[in-house]
Parts: structure tokens; sequence; C-alpha cells
């Protein structure tokens, strides 16, 4: 349904999408989860109405108060916030955030300086495979090292895609907590003045990184030819232009200015002339040790907009509501289904409504999947929080 | 915490001997001093400490030394020495477990000042963020310089006991232990399993094994656990503390004092000026009397007609400071950003944006301009073009660039090469003298500190007296701290 999008519609048509299709129940039940213990009314909710209309401190006590609130105001966008010590519509000025899930936010916009197919607000499948490294990896990082269970992965309905982290522990982390588990996360650092923008030192690669390279190694050379990461003489500048050592750019450059365009030969070539050069110059080794590594993770690894993390309260598009430029459903999805999601089967305002169109009764039936997907999610957290709560008590009569 | 047990008022003398109070060098300040002390001791306790704690901002900042670094101690304590403070010296040179009554009375002090400070920086997040980053810092140098045995007894005072893990489950995950500790001797180390926001500063680093939610770390570096639970310990009493403010100001001998103390040591801010800058200007202005970073922003601007939020921040807060008024910075923002988009766009996105940054809209608050740590310590991401060009730029681009503006080849190598070993403030110090052809040695620290000291070269001695703030009306707006991570050092 692509380029049949008008935002004139939505106003006429979001009333009947928040009532027949967005999953309300589910949702109810994974704020209050998530909110836990302080009560569902605590936490901030955010509309952006037609015309770019923005209010803030809204809450709800139940689903009923919530599709009252959705049909009185309409919103053509929602975002969620945190957890309050109050109800965020009272007492602002002393309130503070008691809570909040870890989130993160990656934008495909963040990747215009590598993604050579499309720019700025444009996506295509090409493209969305950086996303799909990235969710593998964070995913991965978020279950492995940091023991994390209730992870919510949602597209953001445009360029991009959002995770969140339910688990006690993540939603009840400070702000340094948080701070810290992006620092852990973000490889690629620098502006548009520095080029190489990924250094791993010299001593042994951690653990995560490791498995994160393992990860791109799957999709590399599938990147490198769609992409064409190192074919015209512009793209090949850039990538000469990382490397730190100007013997080997030089002897680089030579060889690959020669050769055909094709991004996996020129590559391939770059690893031999790499290989020998580290083998016969020791003493720049250090510099280039970790060289060829840190040309993947430039190019491939997660660009996480860390101030979104960071921050305690900084609000996010809630799942399953419509961006309002693409009409698109933010849909839950798997991580590991990542690889096989299409941008045109996500399911469209549209789509959804129009029984004519020849997308419905798929999208339909994507749409149903994507509710099963947030279903699964917000189960296993009751689970896991029910859990919690006896684990407390049983601890707390201990003493 | 009763907060009023720290006024003078209180006639209960402390309980148990010097000896029982305070044992050891390195305390947790878990228990608030009950003494009596007079006005003039308060005050002077209080301004040592700030005196201590900006010194440990100056370490790690403007000079560059990495925390804990051997540098970085001597520099420190040499600084305690010459500013007098021989007692902080004395803490911090060999934390221990003496007994003479020199050590009792520094401990005394040191405990006495830690909580006057607490009242001091209690009263806003941006304070509390400053003071516990410094304390953190405090704390983790007198840990490192302490010996084994005091280590121990340190434990012990403070009951805190760890278990390690068993050799089995050592010999598990050995292969990773050795990828991910930076250390050498991993087989002969005793680990020890704790969990991962226990050890945050390793965590950020990537410099431990997690697996499960799980910290894997060795004796050597129970320091993070330590100064975890420190300042878990400090920002909690900080917020008790900050509850109970309205108690401690029924006294007003000590209200003016505690809440000068931060910015009784900070310069100007710029937040305001008196000049007023036409935008026509900015473009000749831009070439002499921006420093680089502001002038590479304003070259970035009228190339691509779009500046990223960052940019706009640091850019837009800049020009406010030189005196250009919001109608004209709007009017400059306009002109650039709508050659590549619609006026509606610019209005809806941007403008706000412009009218945020003069106060006047969201909490109307007169941001000031960003000092050169602030920009120095901004995080700059992919498309972003703020920040310090000494610090975000390749040596290469930072090269050509000046080359570019044809400058001399031997003082752009001099630049270059201050930045290349991180004195980023004394290259741009050069880069100023070499834009004006002169050599006057500016200690820079500020951008609109380097436009008014540019602007005073070429107006021939004319001085543009920048406008003296009010002090006591800022106090509760210490913007330049806002959004600064303070737990970061460089």
């Amino acid at each position: 349904m692509v380029g049949q999008h008008d935002e004139n519609l939505l106003s006429d048509m979001l009333p009947i999408y928040y009532t027949r299709l967005f999953p309300q129940n589910i949702f109810c039940r994974w704020l209050t989860c998530g909110s836990y213990p302080h009560p569902v009314s605590n936490r901030e909710l955010s509309f952006t109405l037609a015309d770019d209309v923005y209010i803030r401190y809204l809450s709800i006590n139940n689903q009923k108060d919530f599709q009252t609130l959705l049909q009185k105001k309409i919103p053509h966008k929602l975002d969620i916030g945190g957890v309050y010590n109050t109800k965020p519509s009272i007492a602002r000025h002393d309130s503070v955030v008691l809570a909040r899930e870890l989130v993160f936010d990656i934008d495909l916009t963040d990747y215009d300086e590598i993604r050579t197919c499309c720019q700025e607000a444009k996506v295509c499948e090409k493209c969305w495979k950086f996303m799909v490294i990235a969710c593998e990896i964070i995913d991965k990082a978020l279950r492995d090292d940091f023991g994390f269970q209730n992870i919510l992965w949602v597209f953001s309905g445009r360029r991009g895609i959002h995770c969140w982290v339910s688990d006690y522990e993540a939603r009840t982390l400070d702000s340094p907590g948080r701070g810290a588990i992006a620092d852990y996360m973000c490889l690629i650092m620098g502006g548009d003045n520095q080029n190489k923008k990924v250094n791993l030192g010299s001593d042994n690669i951690h653990t995560s990184i490791r498995r994160a390279l393992n990860i791109i190694d799957q999709y590399f050379e599938q990147l490198l030819e769609e992409q064409g990461f190192i074919s015209t003489a512009d793209r090949l500048q850039t990538f000469l232009k990382i490397m730190p050592d100007e013997n080997l750019k030089s002897q680089t450059e030579k060889v690959l200015a020669k050769m055909s365009e094709a991004s996996l030969d020129r590559w391939k070539a770059f690893l031999n002339i790499y290989n020998n050069y580290y083998r016969e110059n020791s003493n720049s080794s250090r510099k280039i040790k970790y060289l060829i590594e840190e040309i993947k993770i430039q190019y491939c690894y997660p660009r996480l907009d860390v101030n979104v993390t960071k921050g305690f309260n900084h609000l996010l598009k809630s799942p399953f509501s419509i961006h309002p430029k693409t009409g698109k459903v933010c849909v839950v999805f798997k991580p590991g289904n990542a690889k096989n999601m299409k941008l045109d089967e996500v399911p469209t305002i549209y789509s959804l409504l129009d029984d004519s169109s020849p997308d419905n009764a798929q999208h339909q039936v994507n749409m149903r999947v994507a509710v099963k997907n947030f279903q699964e999610v917000v189960f296993s957290l009751e689970k896991t929080e029910a859990m919690r709560r006896r684990n407390d008590a049983n601890t707390s009569l201990d003493f | 915490m009763d907060f009023k047990l720290k006024r003078k008022s209180i006639k209960t003398p402390i309980s148990g001997s010097l000896k029982e109070t305070y044992p050891h060098d390195l305390q947790f300040y878990k228990v608030p001093p009950t003494c009596d002390i007079n006005l003039q001791e308060f005050e002077t306790l209080a301004l040592e400490r700030v005196t201590l704690l900006r010194t440990l901002a100056t370490a790690t900042t403007l000079k560059g030394l990495r925390l804990n670094s051997e540098e970085y101690t001597e520099y420190v304590l040499g600084e305690l020495r010459t500013q007098g403070l021989k007692y902080y010296a004395r803490l911090c040179e060999k934390s221990g477990c003496a007994e003479t009554a020199a050590d009792f009375e520094a401990r005394r002090k040191d405990h006495i000042a830690h909580f006057i400070l607490r009242l001091a920086y209690c009263r806003t997040e941006e304070l509390r963020r400053w003071f516990v980053a410094r304390e953190m810092e405090l704390f983790k140098m007198r840990f490192a310089v302490m010996r084994g045995e005091a280590v121990d007894v340190f434990f012990k005072l403070n009951n805190l006991c760890y278990t390690n893990i068993t050799d089995n489950e050592k010999n598990e995950i050995i292969h990773y232990l050795r990828e991910c500790l930076p250390y050498q001797n991993i087989d002969n180390m005793k680990f020890y399993k704790v969990k991962f926001y226990e050890v945050l500063d390793l965590v950020k680093t990537r410099k431990v094994y997690l697996s499960g939610g799980y910290a894997y770390i060795p004796h050597r570096d129970f320091i993070s656990v330590l100064s975890a639970l420190y300042r878990t310990h400090l920002r909690q009493s900080l917020a008790i503390a900050s509850q109970h403010l309205g108690e401690i100001e029924q006294d007003e001998r000590l209200v003016s004092l505690l809440k000068g103390l931060h910015q009784s040591y900070s310069g100007n801010d710029y937040s305001e000026t008196k000049s007023v800058v036409p935008i026509e200007s900015l473009d000749s202005l831009s070439l002499k009397s921006f420093p680089l970073c502001m002038r590479q922003l304003h070259e970035q601007l009228r190339m691509a007609h779009h500046l990223k939020h960052g940019g706009r921040l640091q850019y837009g807060l800049f020009l406010k400071g030189i005196g250009v008024t919001l109608e004209d910075s709007l009017r400059f923002w306009r002109d650039e950003f709508t050659k590549i988009m619609e006026l509606d766009k610019f209005e809806k996105q941007y403008a706000y944006n412009v009218r945020y940054n003069y106060g006047k809209e969201g909490s109307k608050r007169n941001y000031s301009p960003f000092t050169c740590l602030k920009i120095i310590n901004t995080p700059v991401g992919p498309g972003d073009c703020h920040g310090c060009p000494y610090r975000h730029c390749d040596t290469s681009n930072l090269k050509n660039k000046l080359l570019g503006y044809g400058y001399d080849p031997q003082a752009v190598h001099e630049v270059v090469d201050l930045a290349k070993k991180g004195h980023y403030q004394i290259a741009c110090s050069k880069y100023f003298d070499t834009v004006h052809n002169e050599d006057v040695g500016l200690g820079i620290n500020h951008p609109n500190q380097y436009f008014e000291e540019s602007q005073k070269i070429i107006k021939g001695g004319i001085k543009v007296e920048p406008k003296k703030e009010k002090v006591t009306i800022k106090k509760e707006e210490i913007d330049d701290l806002e959004g600064m991570d303070f737990d970061e050092p460089l």
C-alpha cells in the first residue's frame, strides 16, 4: 500500500482502529505489569494529536479509561514515558520518575554515512538488514550478558526498531546503570570529522564483541555486495580513510582502484594485502591488529541512539501506535524472526480497515501474528513478575 | 537521619573516643557528626572541601589526567599542599589506620566537611551529580593508595564479606575471563561473582566478563563494588537531605553560605550580554573571532543548510552569548534551513528550539552557552559536527582544515601536535594566536571568552566588559552543569 498514505484520513480511521484492532487489553496488562509495584495510573502516556499538538502527562487507571481517552483525543501518535511517584498529571513540580523500561532506539538515519541504497527517511529491504543485525546483536547481549528475559521488539513504523526490556532489574535501573549498559553496547563513536569510528585497541577482543562479530559475519559479505561499500571511487576513498597506517593505505589504494568495482572482490583483495602487510610489519602491527574487525563493526554494528537509553524518562513510541507519516502499525516482532520480516508486509491502518485493499487479508493475518507476539512477551513477563514477588515475599518472611 | 544534628546548636558531645569514631582514614560517612563546631570553622571546612573537589575536577578534565594514574595522584597531592590543605593530603596519600592526634583531627575535619557539603549540594539534580562524581573520585583515589592490611581492616569495619567462586566454576569460564579482563595472571586470581549493577564502571568500559546478569571480578576490581555501594548510599542520603532543606534553612547564618558555595567558584557564564551583534556580520566574524569549534559549525551550516541537534544547541547558545538577538537568530536559522525544507517544517520543528535556547519555551530557563569543558565532554555521534575540533577531529582532518584556511604550516603543525597530545584547550589558544598573529597565550575555557578576547584585540583595546552575573539570582540555575555527564571522566 505504499504511496496511498493520506494523513487527512487518519482522524476518521483512528477511532475504528483503536476500538477494533489495537490490542488494548494486552497493552494495559503490559503497562500494569511494567509499572508494578506502582499503580498503572502513575505511568505517563503522551499523545500527539492532529497538527502536531502535543499532550504530555496523561495517564489511565484501567482499560476502560484508556478506551475513553483514545476516543476523546484520537491521538495520531502514542508515546509511553516513565512511572512516577504520583499520578503524572498532578503535582508535577516534585514528581520524580521511579521506574522505566530499559529502552533502545535504532534508526536507519544513523546509517546514512554507510548505507548506499537509501538516505534519510527512505528505507528498503537492503538496508533493513542493518536492523536485522542490530536486533540480533542487542537481543543476544541483553539475554546472555545481562540476563534479561522479558524483551519486546517493536518496529518503529518507518525506518527503525525499538527494544523494551521489562525485567524488574532493568526497570528500576538508575541513570548511571542505563548509561553503563548503553556504553557497553556502543562501539561506534565520533562525528563527521572522525573517519575511523571504532577502536578495539590491541588487547584481546571482549567476549561480547567476538559474539557480535560472529553475527556480523553471517551478513557481512552479502551486505558488502548489496550496498557496494567500496565499489565507487568515492566510497573507496571513504573506506581508505579508515586505515590508520599510511603505507597500508597506499598499497590498498593502488591495487583496489585498478580492480573492477565489485565490492566483494575488492574486499577479498584487501584481506590479502592486509594479511601480508600485517605479517611483514610487526612494528605497526599494534595499530592495525584488529583493523578487519574494526572495519566490519564500523560498517555493520548497531548504531544506538544512546540518549534514549540513558534517559530515565525519554518518551518512546508505543507498540501498535500508527506511524503518522507512513500509516504503518508499530508491530511487535520476534527477534529471531527479524530477518524474515518484509517491510511491505507490515500492516497499515489503510490496508487493515479497507476490505477492498488487495493486502487486506494478508495484513489482517500479520496483525494477528504481531498481537500474538506481544501476548507472548506479556504472558512471560507476568509469569516472571509473579515468581519474583513470591520469592520476595518468602525472603522477607525469613527475617 | 536527622539533619538537625549537624547544626551547631546541638550540644550532645560525640559518644565514645575519637579512636572508636574514626578508626580508619577512609569512611563511608554513614553516621553524621554530632559535635559542636563554630560558624567560622563550619565555613572554613566547607570552602576547603569545595577546593578539594574542584581540584579533582580540574585534574581529570582540564588537565586531562587519567583517574588514579600516577600523574593524577601526584597532581592532586601537589595542589592540596600548595593550597594549604595538608590534612587532606595526609588522608589521600596513604590511607590507613594510624592513631596519632593529627590523624584523628584530619578524619574529623573530613567527616564534618563531607556532611556540610551534602547540605550545600543536595539542592538540585545537577549539583547532586557533580558532588557525587567528585566524592566518588576522592573515594577511589583514597582506596587505590591504601595498603593491603588497611584494606582488610576497612572491609572488616564495614561488614563487607564476599565469597569467591569455586575452581570448577572458574575453569569453566576461564577462557572468557582471559578474553575480557585486562590482566595477565588470571590463573592465580580468585574470582567473585557479583551483580552487574554493582560494577557499572567496569561494565561501561567493557573490562569485565558478564554472564546472565552477573559480573565475574578479581579481588583488585573490588573498588568498583565499593564505590557503587558508596554511590548508592550517597545518592540516597542527598535525596533525604534535600527533603529536609526547609529545616536547615531556618538558620539564616547558614543559608547564604550553603547556597552560594558552588557558585562562589565558577566564573562568568555568558548567558546574558549587553552588546548586540548583527547577523550580517557573522560570516566575517567567524573568520577571526570564532573559535574553531564554532567556525566549523558556521561553515557546515552555510554549506549544508542544516545542523543536527547537538550542533544547533552548541552554536545557537554561542550566538546568543555573543549578542545575537532572538529575532536575528530566528531569521538566521530560518534563512539557512528553508533552503532545504519548507518554511512550515522549520516553524514546526526547529523554531521552537531557537526560542527554547533564549528561554522562551519549555522550562523557560535562560540557558548558558556551553563551556569548553562541556563541549569537550559532549558525546559526538555519526552525522554530528559539533564538539571540540581538537578532540573530535582526526589529526589529518584537522591539519587539512587549518592548512586549507591558509595558516602558516609551522603553526598548524604545533596546533595539531597539541591536540594530538590531548591538550585541547592549549591547542585552541595556539590557534587563537595564529589567527590573530599575536602571541597572547590565553587560557581558553569558554568559546564566548575566546570571542570577547578576539574582539578586544581587533577593536584595539576597547574592553568588552561582560555583564557581571547577579550571583544571588542565578543560584537555582546552574545551567552550565545541565545535561553534562559528570559521572564520566575523560
